[in-house]
């Protein structure tokens, strides 16, 4: 099982959290900064993995990819392989990419500069982050399988939104 | 995501960001949740619309890190709105803000359920996913049903189904009756019929849950499975989008190889061998290439195949394919790799014995021990700590003592551990032993855990021959000009004790030693104090003839401490200086420490405490885990939990022997952990130290204030110190003897005795009518076993030869000693060991029964249909041919009787017999006289009584006809050992209950008649 995502930038500042074994607020920040402090740290060209049973206690593996100025984290159990879990993180982020363009802007996307557009990526983030897992489980691994689901909820926002404002990033990819 | 037009959010918003701190951004936050609370409390009737901008701006709050703890109810009844913009937005908050204990989330129930069971798929999403997230034990009860429709129907898409299948393995972790094992497990098996790839993928995950959980009732799926694998491997029908970086579905690959690594074996010999062929082909076809995703992907297969093959416990070529490869993965560039590569040579040393293939790499695990990721470095760590044994445990802890001074300080600690657990594990000779920790404490004094320390002393007070070696080291160590004060303790310890023996040579007169010890004093704490003063006592009792000024010196510095304010010092200066004026009285108080008993080593006792997993469910992990690796052994089968009752052996038992040494009152056949009570180590120490007269000497009444210096020790340990009392305990076994020799029957390695002071381990390897046992005997303790004898009483049907035992076993050593065995004819008698040797004054016999069953001689066969009926057609009646009805059978499923027939070596021929509940069994008995003899035996059970059956017996020999059906009557009658955890074995299938019974008529009945 999953036991969290988390994504944060290289300067520690966390940029999406997700536990899927509830944890209060404050527990999730505090897991969030220790994993920072290790990867930190951590050189490049060096493997994706880091010991993770003294934050995350027992039966806990953790591996990371490092994209431009963010940290993709995502933390699970012995019950996944974890290059598997590598190859998921490479999902998250070639899906993110195609939506928002470019991912080494992922950064921006994740803290965009008008209000408005900061919520809806967070939104669409999370949208996408559950079509790849699902209540800790993998639910699709394909990309493309993906970008359908996200698609269809997209629609489904445009058909209900009176102004019609789909975020730009957001029509930009559904007309590809 | 309808938020425009919310322009109080945006406001709101902006607000935040313009906050120059974390305090102006917490009065903002603060404000606006006063705001929205009111607005709650006072407007009952809020729009859909205002809510949803409300409730938007509480998830924001959130998502800031602050505690939002109302307007929960608001969030949950968005979710009944009949739009999809409220609805949205009722779920995504409610999966954010609650989790599975709110009782909020009570109320939301019906309105998931009417999203479930309604027709808008966007609807059943949004609460599948809500539910797949949060839904707890409620949830699971009132919606398992449902959801279960909806995976199984054929009209849904696949985006609703792939979520059903895992929103109901979440309700199955939540409460696992929701999933009614008899209807769902073929259901279950048509599931992976799937095509669709992201459906198969989660129902593959909802499998893994299931097996995990209970493998036999899913038996079914497996070849479902393997036909899975064969379809991805093949690369057979994977569509583009399922195909990732030229690999079909990584992760069905993944999911689908750990799902049958649940499963104990695989009967089937065509699903075997189609299984072995993917493997084989995964195992073979995988290069390291340019691409890192691609690569990644690649091995997360090979790393699953890996573990796959390592737990079908595949034949040995393929098995040093394995270490072949991860031979060459703990040499590659890519660190991924590497990293899994010494992780599963890891894995693979507990399950396996591939050490001396893994020995080969010692050299690059050594060289990755600097590598400079430090993930990588604790995997090699790890790895050099399990490949470690007799052989190369002076390179690999004299490695590990070069790499402390630069090693991490993350990692100094569990080095340091390691080490000294290596050190006394394997140590070749016991000065080594003493090197090794003596420099441990030397380059790492901080990470020297006090365990470690006492540890030493003890090997020292029992080896006189080691005494005057440790203290001329010990000595050595003291004219460095840094000392850790770890190295204090242990010398005055061993100075104190021992430094008389070294008296003739240069520098070691009393005074010097005292004053080498006393330069040191100042630079302690507290706690170091005491063991100097006693050493000063001991030395000045030691100085012959008394040397008046270093007496005149000690004196000072016991009256110096006299009023100490540590009440420790002062009790200790104060009684030391009285009693040194006593003259003679001295020498007895202050004699020699006595041996201490051999106890298992904290250290290591601590290690595998620390070893133990139990989040880990996977069956590598389970086997692993009882096979922990101990110098002593082969293999180490604990006995499960759950306390054995001591079984009659009849005149097989152990002879009790009366023992001169006080041994803790440690396994008694009943007891269920076969350690020693872990005993204060410190107690042990000092607790000596104390002043205890010996028997009869009069001893002032105060002393026995001083023996209190460390709590309750001295109770215990007052015996310890009197040598002389002979106490009549007797030397226990730990574990019980008749459980070990039943699973020894079905394995061939494993232990078969252990007590205090060996563990005699056993290996064989049997061919026809051969077979070739080796005894490992392991002396536990750190002094050797003398008189050491092994007679075997064979049976009239073996001829056994036993080479030569040595007369003694070396401390800490293990001897092999070969044992072939010949079987002449068929017979159900067993071989009996009787072994004795002497530890101290203990003279220890013991007769044991040698796994050298009929069974052992017993190879499966299988044998078709055309073949059968002729072979049982042809052997009709007596003598050959043999029946019985047994009763008081142990009820048992059929399928765990089938099992156990298995593992007997015979082999159950599934489809000869067209009634479910009978078994027939095909196999070949070897013996010197008869050569190949086939056996057949069918075995028809009554549904509705398990506790008989009737038996059916063929071959072509009468006694072995006879004597084969009387020793698989025993081995169902009582079955003396379960081969699994009887609590996880599931009742017996009510669907084989419900079975009617078979008329006169029917044509089964009739083959059944013929057969």
């Amino acid at each position: 099982m999953i036991k969290a995502v988390m994504v944060m930038n290289t300067q520690g500042k966390p940029r999406l959290a997700k536990f899927y074994e509830y944890l209060p607020v404050e527990k999730q920040q505090e897991l969030i900064r220790r994993v920072f402090a290790v990867l930190c740290g951590r050189a490049e060209n060096v493997s994706n993995f880091i010991e993770a049973e003294s934050i995350f206690g027992p039966d806990s593996r953790l591996v990371y990819k490092h994209f431009a100025t963010l940290y993709f984290v995502f933390v699970f159990d012995s019950s996944e392989n974890e290059l598997a879990v590598l190859d998921l993180i490479q999902v998250f982020v070639e899906t993110l990419d195609k939506c928002f363009k470019n991912v080494c802007e992922l950064d921006i996307v994740f803290n965009y500069s008008k209000e408005m557009t900061l919520l809806e990526n967070i939104f669409w983030i999370h949208t996408i982050l559950d079509e790849i897992i699902f209540g800790g489980q993998v639910l699709e691994t394909s990309s493309a399988e993906v970008m359908k689901a996200v698609e269809e909820i997209s629609k489904l926002e445009a058909a209900s939104n009176a102004i019609t404002l789909i975020p730009k990033s957001a029509s930009g990819w559904r007309s590809r | 995501m309808a938020m425009h037009g919310m322009r109080g959010l945006s406001v709101f918003i902006s607000d935040i960001r313009n906050c120059q701190n974390k305090e102006q951004e917490r009065l903002r936050v603060d404000k606006e949740l006063g705001n929205v609370r009111t607005r709650f409390k006072n407007e009952k009737g809020l729009t859909p619309y205002e809510k949803k901008k409300y409730v938007w701006k509480m998830l924001y709050i959130y998502m800031l890190g602050y505690d939002v703890d109302f307007g929960h109810m608001e969030a949950v009844s968005l979710i009944s709105a009949p739009k999809y913009p409220e609805k949205q937005v009722g779920y995504i908050v409610t999966s954010c803000l609650l989790n599975e204990n709110h009782d909020f989330l009570r109320v939301a129930i019906n309105s998931v359920r009417n999203d479930i069971i309604g027709r808008n798929e966007t609807f059943q999403c949004l609460a599948l996913t809500m539910v797949g997230n949060i839904g707890g034990r409620e949830f699971a009860e009132s919606l398992a049903p449902d959801v279960q429709k909806l995976l199984l129907s054929s009209s849904c898409r696949p985006l609703v189904r792939k979520k059903a299948a895992l929103c109901l393995l979440r309700l199955f972790r939540k409460n696992p009756d929701v999933v009614n094992v008899d209807g769902w497990a073929d259901r279950m098996a048509q599931l992976l019929d799937e095509r669709d790839l992201g459906v198969l993928t989660s129902s593959m995950s909802l499998l893994v849950a299931l097996v995990s959980n209970n493998h036999e009732a899913y038996w079914t799926c497996l070849p479902k499975c393997v036909k899975i694998l064969e379809r991805l491997a093949r690369n057979q029908d994977v569509p583009q989008e399922y195909t990732y970086y030229g690999i079909p579905s990584p992760w069905l690959q993944v999911k689908t190889m750990r799902a049958l690594q649940y499963f104990p074996s695989i009967e089937d010999p065509n699903t075997r061998r189609t299984l072995f062929e993917v493997l084989q082909r995964i195992l073979m076809g995988t290069d390291v290439v340019k691409n890192v995703n691609k690569n990644n992907a690649s091995h997360a297969v090979l790393f699953e195949a890996l573990a796959l093959v390592m737990h079908l416990d595949a034949e040995k070529e393929m098995m040093s394919q394995c270490v072949a490869l991860l031979g060459k993965f703990v040499a590659v560039r890519e660190p991924n790799i590497r990293y899994l590569g010494l992780e599963n040579m890891t894995r693979m040393l507990m399950v396996t014995d591939v050490q001396e293939v893994i020995k080969r790499h010692q050299v690059q695990i050594i060289a990755s021990l600097k590598d400079p990721d430090i993930s990588i470095r604790r995997r090699a760590l790890d790895l050099l700590y399990g490949m470690c044994d007799v052989t190369n445990a002076k390179d690999i802890v004299e490695e590990l003592l070069q790499y402390l001074s630069s090693a991490d300080f993350a990692m100094r600690e569990e080095l340091s551990l390691k080490a000294a657990i290596l050190a006394e594990k394997f140590a070749p000779d016991l000065s080594w032993y003493v090197d090794v920790i003596l420099q441990l404490i030397d380059k790492a004094g901080d990470f020297i855990s006090d365990d470690i320390w006492f540890r030493v002393v003890q090997f020292v007070i029992n080896n006189d021959d080691l005494q005057p070696y440790a203290a001329a080291k010990v000595k050595e160590y003291l004219h460095k000009p840094a000392v850790h004060e770890t190295m204090v303790k242990v010398s005055a310890y061993i100075l104190g004790e021992y430094s008389h023996l070294l008296a003739r040579r240069p520098g070691c007169s009393p005074k010097e030693i005292f004053s080498i010890l006393h330069e040191k004093l100042p630079t302690v704490s507290t706690t170091t104090i005491p063991i100097l003063l006693s050493a000063y006592a001991k030395i000045l009792m030691h100085t012959q003839p008394p040397d008046q000024e270093l007496q005149n010196q000690i004196w000072a510095i016991f009256t110096k401490y006299e009023s100490c304010i540590d009440a420790e010092i002062q009790q200790r200066a104060v009684e030391y200086f009285a009693l040194s004026r006593k003259g003679a009285a001295l020498m007895d108080i202050l004699a020699e420490m006595p041996k201490f008993p051999e106890r298992q080593s904290s250290l290591i006792k601590k290690a595998e405490d620390a070893e133990v997993d139990t989040a880990e469910q996977s069956a590598i992990k389970l086997r692993a885990q009882q096979q922990t690796s101990n110098a002593l052994v082969v293999t180490d089968q604990r006995p499960a939990n759950g306390a054995p009752p001591p079984v009659p052996v009849g005149q097989l038992s152990l002879v009790k022997v009366p023992s001169m040494i006080t041994t803790e009152d440690n396994g008694t056949l009943s007891k269920v952990d076969p350690q020693p009570p872990s005993a204060d180590l410190l107690g042990d120490l000092l607790g000596p130290l104390a002043i205890e007269g010996p028997p009869g000497a009069t001893v002032p009444s105060e002393h026995n204030a001083v023996s209190g210096l460390e709590g309750a020790a001295e109770a215990v340990d007052g015996s310890a110190i009197v040598p002389v009392e002979v106490e009549t305990n007797t030397v226990k076994p730990i574990g019980n003897i008749a459980e070990r020799f039943h699973a020894l029957c079905l394995k061939d390695s494993g232990v078969l005795y252990e007590d205090p002071y060996i563990q005699i381990g056993i290996k064989a390897e049997w061919r026809a009518h051969h077979g070739r046992l080796v005894l490992f005997l392991g002396n536990k303790n750190t002094a050797p076993l003398i008189s050491v004898q092994a007679l075997i009483l064979p049976p009239g049907h073996l001829k056994m030869e036993l080479s030569l035992v040595p007369e003694t076993i070396p401390p800490r050593a293990q001897v092999q000693c070969p044992l072939e065995v010949v079987n002449l004819r068929p017979s159900r008698d067993v071989a009996v060991l009787d072994y004795s040797y002497k530890f101290g004054a203990n003279m220890v016999n013991v007769k044991l029964r040698l796994p050298a069953t009929l069974n052992k001689f017993l190879q499966p066969i299988p044998v078709s249909a055309e073949e059968f009926f002729p072979q049982w057609r042809s052997l009709s009646g007596p003598p050959l041919k043999l029946q019985e009805v047994v009763r008081g059978v142990r009820p048992m499923p059929l399928s765990e009787m089938a099992n156990l027939l298995n593992s007997f070596r015979l082999m159950i021929s599934p489809g000869l017999d067209p009634n479910p509940n009978n078994l027939v069994v095909c196999t070949t008995f070897y013996s010197e006289n008869t050569h190949a003899i086939l056996c057949l035996v069918r075995i028809e059970t009554d549904p509705a009584d398990r506790t008989q059956l009737r038996m059916t017996l063929a071959s072509g020999d009468p006694t072995l006809t006879f004597e084969l059906k009387e020793f698989i009557k025993e081995q169902l009658v009582s079955i003396p050992m379960v081969p699994r955890a009887p609590a996880a074995a599931p009742p017996a299938p009510p669907a084989a209950q419900l079975t009617p019974q078979i008329p006169a008529n029917d044509p089964a009945a009739l083959l059944a008649g013929l057969l």
